[in-house]
């Protein structure tokens, strides 16, 4: 998806097992800091302009 | 008739004029192909072309097109209700159109402006628009306009036509409404009498240049079921893959779709260019396909356009011979060789399939 | 190749009549220049009117979805490639095929050469390689490597990689061919600049689907485009939307994808739809020594599990 102009950090892949609660906060944690860094996708919005 | 004469050197002068009276469509090129676009202020259609890649008919009918807007939020007092999208139907002109995607437009009227039904959306752009010609003094290969009802000079669908002698354009002044435009442009020399005999060897030239024809004559009179149970069919749709390549760019295909979509707490009802190509055009809510294999969209398609619209409005084919479907077809499925084929066709003499 | 089509028919004739398959899939000659149409053959004597040259771009392997007879296909390469996917994805069955194979020399680019002759083209003929063009009467001789579609230029699996018969000898595979110039090209760009370039190369897209049509991978029996219970993509002409058809077009052809050019080829408004394919092709090529449609023994890395398995982007 990044090659085709999605920002890096917008997607992530994990693989976290139902024991793994913590590993699964963290993860959401990140994920969650890294897009708000981004803010808004403004790109990947749908704009209404058709006639 | 009237015909005005355009020195090149007053073109651009002219169209900078029309433009602010007019919103101007005119053919512009994009890497290798020439399509109809709206012309920026000063930006002259280019005229050098054969024909462009797909057909001007969005101008007048766009691919997509919101037809009302609407609000979901309660809170709002008019929720719910569907109201009409804002439209520009000011005066618009395309300049540099083919005869043939001319006359398209008057076919495709047959279907939009009818006693009985009227689509507001498309007659009232189409009443906007004055339909400036081009004549064709060099057609493609592909070209069938002169069996098709049309042809390089045909003046029908047309307010003016323009035709190309080198230094100057001759135009004829078809209706009041192409005069009022070569009015704003300030284009009124009137030509010099040799005008209609120079316009008349150009448009003999261009006739005799065009290469390929159709045969029509003989479909009203076949019977429509033993055209649809015609065994060609197999043969005829084996290569097909089943795009939309072919109704997307005919100029007189006008099916659509109506789409509701929705946004947060609005949204928009529109209509969609749709395609018999598809499976999803006929599919139905229970998931029954009345035309589910690629053989019965195809036929529907050929049959369509060369049997139920010649019976129904008994005035030729629902084709103009513009070849963009031939010239586009990605696997030379071939609307010639296919209305040959009904045209000729012989139950009686055609006991074994034809392969 | 043009001599291949006597040895196709010939293979064809004796397949027909000894019974072996019910119909031979090849090529009939176009209504117009630098086109071919696909077509089946089922009598023997009809075979004159199958044909070979370097028109014969469209992938064959796309008409053998779901067929039930015993068919013969002419195969070049690519479409061989796309037989062995369809194999492998069951889509046919290996028993019911006689392949013919084709040893290709590259199909020729049908933009590229209309766009060089502006007053269109009358007649064209071929021999080895050279390809005559007539317009408006004047003959001009063109080199055929000059104006190969990208993906032959670019292709190094031009031999059939599975066949029962041969229509004429196996040739010398292209080497040190740069397949992947364009991916690294926007690879070097920035996300903004990636995301305006494939913006302007898809502004043309009137959303006809030639290019998934035209791909014999694309055989879900309704696409996600034409969902409608959800409907997971807008229908209009809306920008976001036609990207969310490339991309996911795309990405449903990873780890499949034979590079064949048929997207390519069929789309009528002239978009480089490879570009999205290519990183993809890549990308499989790099983490997984992947190449689609090479052989029948072996499981696509997307539907394996390996313990080497790249897997750093998993966090």
């Amino acid at each position: 998806m990044e090659h085709m102009g999605v920002e890096p950090g917008r997607l992530s892949f994990s693989w976290i097992s139902s024991a793994e609660s913590t590993k699964f906060v963290d993860v959401v944690k990140e994920v969650t800091a890294t897009v708000k860094a981004l803010g808004p996708n403004i790109n990947f919005k749908k704009t209404a302009k058709v006639a | 008739m009237k015909v005005i004469k355009i020195d090149k050197k007053d073109w651009a002068g002219g169209i900078e004029k029309i433009q602010s009276s007019y919103r101007l469509y005119g053919p512009v090129k994009s890497d290798a192909f020439h399509d109809f676009k709206a012309l920026e202020k000063g930006e002259l259609p280019d005229l050098n072309f054969s024909n462009t890649r797909v057909s001007p008919k969005s101008v007048v009918y766009p691919q997509s097109e919101v037809m009302f807007e609407y609000s979901l939020d309660e809170k709002d007092a008019e929720h719910h209700i569907l109201k009409d999208a804002a439209k520009d139907y000011s005066p618009k002109a395309v300049l540099g159109i083919r005869p043939c995607d001319a006359a398209s437009f008057l076919l495709v009227k047959r279907n939009f402006d009818t006693p009985e039904y009227k689509d507001p959306y498309w007659i009232k752009s189409y009443e906007a628009t004055t339909f400036v010609g081009y004549a064709c003094n060099n057609p493609c290969a592909t070209c069938f306009c002169t069996t098709a009802g049309s042809g390089p000079f045909n003046e029908e669908g047309l307010d003016v036509l323009l035709v190309d002698e080198g230094d100057c354009y001759y135009a004829k002044v078809i209706t009041s409404k192409g005069e009022s435009l070569l009015n704003a442009a300030g284009w009124k020399t009137g030509a010099d009498g040799g005008a209609p005999d120079k316009i008349a060897a150009l448009e003999k030239e261009a006739g005799s240049r065009i290469a390929s024809s159709v045969t029509t004559g003989r479909l009203k009179d076949k019977k429509t079921t033993e055209l649809y149970e015609a065994p060609f069919w197999e043969d005829v749709s084996f290569a097909c893959i089943n795009c939309g390549t072919c109704t997307y760019l005919c100029p007189t295909c006008w099916c659509f779709d109506i789409q509701d979509e929705n946004s947060g707490c609005s949204g928009v009802r529109m209509r969609n260019w749709d395609s018999c190509m598809f499976p999803l055009f006929t599919i139905h809510g229970t998931g029954h396909n009345p035309r589910g294999t690629k053989l019965q969209r195809v036929r529907q398609r050929f049959m369509h356009k060369l049997k139920y619209y010649v019976d129904k409005y008994d005035n030729g084919i629902q084709c103009v011979g513009c070849g963009r479907c031939i010239r586009s077809c990605p696997v030379n499925i071939d609307i010639r060789k296919v209305c040959d084929m009904m045209n000729s066709y012989d139950p009686k003499a055609c006991a074994c399939p034809a392969k | 190749m043009l001599g291949y089509i006597d040895n196709i028919r010939e293979i064809s004739k004796r397949l027909l009549d000894e019974g072996r398959v019910d119909m031979i899939i090849g090529f009939r000659k176009g209504t117009i220049p630098l086109m071919n149409e696909p077509c089946f053959v089922k009598n023997s004597g009809e075979l004159s009117t199958l044909v070979w040259d370097s028109n014969c771009g469209i992938n064959l392997a796309n008409y053998l979805t779901d067929r039930k007879e015993k068919i013969g296909i002419v195969a070049k390469g690519c479409d061989s490639r796309n037989i062995v996917t369809h194999i492998i994805e069951n889509k046919i069955k290996r028993e019911k095929l006689v392949i013919i194979g084709i040893p290709c020399k590259g199909m020729v680019d049908k933009r590229k050469i209309a766009g060089m002759f502006e007053n269109g083209i009358e007649d064209i003929t071929e021999e080895d390689n050279i390809i005559r063009v007539k317009s408006r009467g004047v003959e001009t001789s063109l080199n055929k490597s000059d104006l190969l579609q990208e993906n032959c230029a670019l292709c190094v699996h031009r031999n059939p990689v599975i066949y029962d018969e041969l229509a004429a000898p196996l040739i010398e595979e292209q080497k040190s061919v740069d397949r992947y110039a364009d991916v690294l090209r926007i690879e070097a760009m920035t996300a903004q600049e990636k995301w305006e370039y494939f913006k302007d190369l898809i502004s043309p897209c009137i959303r006809c689907y030639a290019c998934r049509n035209a791909c014999p991978l694309c055989y879900c029996p309704t696409c996600f485009v034409d969902e409608s219970r959800p409907q997971w993509c807008g229908k209009s002409q809306d920008e976001i939307d036609t990207r969310t058809f490339h991309f996911l077009r795309a990405y449903h052809c990873a780890g499949r994808c034979t590079d064949c050019g048929a997207c390519e080829r069929a789309c009528p408004v002239g978009i480089k739809v490879r570009q999205f394919t290519s990183k993809l092709n890549k990308d499989c090529l790099d983490m997984f020594g992947w190449e689609a449609g090479l052989s029948p023994d072996q499981r696509p890395p997307l539907d394996t599990y390996k313990p080497a398995d790249p897997g750093d982007f998993i966090k």
